[in-house]
């Protein structure tokens, strides 16, 4: 292990490493992130690693295990280069095939290659697909090229080539106006102008000073800083030392959700990789600059995503968030100077130190530069994380690269920004991703969660869902959330339970407002968004609810009644013996009757009938 | 909890009040849960008053102050897979074994937890089986694998009709 | 020697130590902002929001609590504004929806101009303002209660539910909870921070306690020698 005492040594052992690999020919990567790895991709590894020994082949096909592409329904996915040769759902079984068939002859499985849902052809390369093809993947395409926990990996591909150009010429104010002039804004949801935020920081009175990548991602919905996180930590890393020597920290924190086992894993492993090469602890490259990270594990609380709770976690108390009249870049963790960014906002930092600050501002909006990564979810065909410049159209995230409604059912509303956000209906996408442009339409791009919703979605059930997580998830302390949030709650569910009036209406709008302006912090601030987005755009549905005491989209429990089709029932009994009430009878080859009385409009009947013979009204 | 790996989880951090989320989560990964001998221990090593230990271990939800059962159902009930369905998933849980999240099955077999999202969104709906992610989840998985778990323990199949 | 700053609070323009908070030196000088969860000679936790209060800064007002806001020279504060009362009058109505049964609140809900509750009313015996806890920390360094659970769970409690054998049952929590204040006898004193409304509360008071208005009987009153509890036997 090389630890690396100057600039030059680091540019000097990547071209070493570069030499090595040139004998191998061939590489095959795998994607072991969290959603391949729960579709089995270990497996394949191990079945690929098998038949390569016995092939001796082992010296000039690289088998490489990486993080996550992104495409995770697809999974396992597998890349062959030279070629870029595509293949999903892989199983050890068809390890053998592979090998011989593309690496030893250079064919495809065409079996093994993925489909179109859209126009049904299959298709070969990585950069054909729809999927791929739309998007920007600036960040996300370096996934595919490095093994998470090989540090040599990422410098191959060029990694810390940003911090050798730090070190080797830059001051750090000049490193903060190449921030700034890139128009890099917060991608935690904030959307705060980084530049400045460091700026801030570099200014404020007190030492030590710290930096710190917010790696809670606590949005339901979101996993794009797992997917960062867990497969290019280095590049995380990277951007925050940049950061840490333009600030003038000598300390980091990475703080990742508890939830991510294996993100918390790669980090550790990265910072260990990290010192030992030199590139983290004392006199950094030996230019002098100090700086160590050190990883910590939330204990599962989506408040601690809040940068004062976070804090607060760190110093070892309940994550309850504090005021913020002075802001953390002056007074943070331990009331010292601290810098907190988003691990996305952390990755950007050494491209646009690399590539420089032009080129980032040349993507994007006027006030929304770069790319931003979605974690594109819920009822549509291509689910997966989604990396576009700002500015793209929402109809182009949804139909394009999202292929349309998985179900056939027309796509009704788009919910971004986590519980924090609004859900805007169909007649809204044309909509750029934009900060102002959502944040004026009644909700925001937040994090990057996406969840596409369709006609069998009930908006003021949708409303309730986040308003019960965020009651779940509210630290208790200020009124106006904790009891503000559960009267909202409590009207929600008498809209729902079919008790609703008109008045409910008027109240949670009022209700609304106070939540929004008084609460202490982010979580109870942006509380009311989601309720008040769908009060602005599908109104019609609360109206049916109270008014007609119906739920349009058949969800509501109290509103809707399940009764069977007799001329579909085949009387096969899969409905009675799934049901946890016992309220379906029937004889068998007969068709089944539902007893209303005992029926709890569960769901678990119309899931598991095959034959469609289940009806909600 | 044994005293000595209990000491031994705690020896990076006398008098480090800062570390009581990570030690918490250490003695939670060992033993299952946090026993009030263990928050006391804790109070002691690391120069934190009692209470405050009592109050971290009550706010984060990684924490339990009762053992867990043998095997840990975690359902994901995130944003994505609860338009796919996870409440569907609860339900099934709750016929099955009769206990509401973060509830233990009498017997000590079976414990059920709700997350708000383990970050695998797009192979929703997800539930953590024993520490292995099973995705695309149904109500009819879910209740294969409970069944033969119990077989596993030589549990008589539970009939659910009333 | 003190710094001494000025700040403008609903027009008036206050002189106060430096460090001090735009609530303290509201009452220092006689301006009513509510409160509950503030105490003289305790830290703030900005936790009822009651004292919330517009910072007027760069043509931009903010909402924020005034306790836990540090007076800076040059300061605008908007206590009274109608945004403001109407943010107030919205908390005590939650307040007293969840608790009822509080002269305390009560005497707040009226002065915030509460006029009908459109909640329907539980029956809390605690709203979390934490001064017991505080007091015990901070004025004790006893740290015999505490918060624990989170959200619509949070309570007070002692470590695993029993007085702990450090609590000295010095009673200073039962004395400065706000759930257990009597209604003053008369007009407000000064240095009184309690807002009455003892003749004006038409509100409902939970008939259950026949006790005139005062013990809520709170579960903390259990382990204690409690003279309310035992003076009602």
């Amino acid at each position: 292990m090389p630890e690396l005492t100057s600039v030059q040594s680091l540019a000097e052992l990547r071209r070493q490493i570069t030499a090595r690999r040139a004998s191998f020919k061939t590489t095959i990567t795998i994607c072991g992130g969290t959603g391949c790895s729960a579709s089995g991709s270990q497996p394949v590894v191990e079945a690929l690693r098998r038949e390569l020994a016995g092939r001796g082949l082992q010296n000039t096909v690289l088998l490489r295990t990486t993080g996550c592409h992104g495409f995770c329904e697809q999974g396992p996915l597998m890349v062959i280069d030279p070629g870029g040769i595509f293949y999903c759902h892989v199983t050890p079984d068809d390890a053998a095939e592979i090998v011989a068939r593309t690496v030893v002859e250079g064919q495809v499985v065409e079996r093994l290659l993925y489909t179109d849902p859209v126009s049904g052809r299959k298709i070969r390369t990585e950069s054909e697909i729809p999927f791929y093809k739309a998007q920007n993947r600036v960040l996300l395409s370096l996934n595919r090229l490095v093994d998470p926990t090989s540090i040599e990996d990422y410098i191959a591909i060029g990694g810390y080539a940003a911090l050798e150009k730090v070190l080797a010429g830059m001051k750090p104010e000049e490193v903060i106006e190449q921030i700034k002039a890139s128009g890099l804004r917060g991608r935690g949801g904030g959307g705060f102008p980084t530049g400045r935020k460091w700026e801030s920081c570099r200014a404020a009175h007190g030492s030590p000073k710290y930096v710190v990548c917010n790696a809670d991602e606590g949005d339901p919905g979101a996993y794009m800083d797992r997917s960062l996180l867990e497969g290019n930590p280095h590049s995380v890393l990277e951007g925050m030392i940049i950061g840490a020597y333009a600030i003038g920290a000598s300390h980091g924190f990475i703080y990742v959700r508890r939830e991510y086992p294996l993100a918390v894993k790669h980090a550790r492993q990265a910072v260990e990789q990290a010192r030992e090469y030199g590139l983290l602890g004392k006199n950094i490259l030996g230019t002098g600059f100090s700086f160590d990270v050190e990883i910590a594990r939330g204990g599962g609380a989506f408040v601690c995503g809040e940068s004062t709770a976070l804090m607060a976690s760190l110093e070892g108390r309940p994550g309850e968030p504090r005021a913020k009249d002075v802001h953390t870049v002056e007074a943070g963790y331990r009331n010292k100077p601290t810098n907190l960014n988003n691990v996305e906002t952390w990755a950007n930092v050494p491209h646009i130190i690399n590539r420089g600050a032009q080129w980032f501002a040349a993507m994007g909006t006027e006030g929304s530069k770069g790319t931003k990564i979605f974690a594109l979810t819920g009822r549509v065909r291509n689910t997966g994380l989604v990396e576009v410049p700002m500015g793209t159209a929402l109809r182009t995230i949804v139909f394009d690269i999202g292929g349309g409604p998985s179900n056939g059912a027309a796509i009704k509303a788009v919910q971004t920004g986590g519980p924090s956000g609004g859900c805007l209906p169909a007649e809204k996408f044309d909509l750029p991703v934009d900060f102002e442009a959502l944040d004026q339409a009644g909700s925001m791009v937040g994090s990057g969660g996406m969840v596409v919703m369709d006609e069998h979605t009930c908006m003021v059930d949708v409303a309730r869902y986040f308003l019960e997580f965020l009651l779940d998830e509210s630290c208790g302390k200020c009124v106006p959330c904790r009891l503000g949030i559960d009267r909202m709650l409590e009207i929600l569910n008498d809209i729902t339970a079919g008790r609703g009036t008109p008045q409910q209406i008027e109240l949670l709008e009022d209700l609304a407002q106070t939540v929004a302006q008084a609460s202490l912090c982010g979580l109870g601030k942006t509380a009311p968004n989601p309720v008040l987005s769908t009060l602005r755009y599908f109104r019609h549905e609360y109206e049916a609810h109270i008014r007609d005491r119906k739920c349009p989209a058949g969800v509501c429990r109290a509103l809707i009644s399940y009764s069977i089709d007799a001329a579909k029932c085949t009387g096969c009994g899969v409905c009675a013996a799934a049901c946890p009430s016992g309220a379906i009878s029937g004889a068998k080859k007969q068709p089944h009757t539902i007893d209303a009385g005992k029926c709890t409009r569960c769901g678990i009947c119309r899931s598991e009938c095959r034959f469609n013979a289940i009806m909600v009204a | 909890m044994h005293s000595d790996r209990l000491e031994s989880l705690l020896e990076n951090s006398r008098g480090r009040p800062d570390r009581l989320i990570e030690v918490l989560l250490d003695v939670q990964d060992s033993e299952g849960y946090i026993s009030e001998h263990a928050m006391r221990r804790i109070a002691q090593v690391l120069g934190v008053p009692l209470m405050n230990v009592y109050s971290a271990a009550t706010f984060y939800k990684a924490f339990s102050l009762t053992p867990r059962g043998k095997h840990t159902c975690t359902v994901c009930m995130g944003t994505a897979c609860h338009v796919r369905g996870a409440p569907l998933l609860l339900h099934e849980l709750e016929g099955q074994l009769g206990v509401l999240p973060g509830m233990t099955t009498p017997d000590g077999l079976f414990t059920v937890e709700r997350v708000n999202c383990v970050g695998a969104c797009a192979m929703g709906p997800v539930v953590i089986l024993d520490g292995a992610y099973r995705h695309h989840m149904t109500p009819a998985a879910l209740r294969k694998v409970i069944r033969q778990l119990r077989k596993a323990e030589g549990q008589a199949e539970v009939k659910t009709n009333a | 020697m003190e710094r001494t700053i000025t700040i403008t609070i609903d027009g008036a323009k206050l002189r106060v130590p430096e460090g001090t908070s735009v609530l303290e030196a509201a009452i220092r000088y006689g301006i009513c902002i509510p409160h509950l969860c503030h105490m003289h000679g305790i830290s703030d936790i900005g936790a009822c929001r009651l004292c919330v209060v517009e910072h007027v800064k760069n043509g931009r007002s903010r909402v924020t609590a005034s306790c836990t806001l540090e007076a800076r020279d040059g300061m605008d504060i908007r206590a009274n504004s109608p945004r403001i009362r109407h943010i107030r009058r919205n908390i005590a109505e939650l307040l007293v929806a969840e608790a009822p049964n509080s002269r305390a609140i009560q005497d707040i809900a009226v002065r915030c101009g509460v006029k009908n509750v459109r909640y329907p009313f539980r029956n809390s015996n605690c709203v979390l303002c934490g001064k017991c806890v505080r007091i015990c920390a901070e004025h004790l360094h006893a740290n015999a209660i505490g918060f624990a659970g989170r959200g619509r769970n949070r309570k007070v409690v002692f470590p695993f539910g029993t007085r702990p054998e450090f609590c000295r049952l010095c009673g200073m929590c039962i004395t400065h909870c706000p759930m257990t204040i009597p209604p003053c006898d008369g007009p407000m004193r000064p240095g009184q921070e309690r807002l009455c409304g003892k003749c004006e509360s038409q509100l409902q008071i939970n008939e259950k306690f026949d006790i005139v208005g005062m013990c809520t009987w709170c579960d903390l009153g259990k382990g204690f020698q409690c003279g309310r509890y035992a003076g009602a036997r």
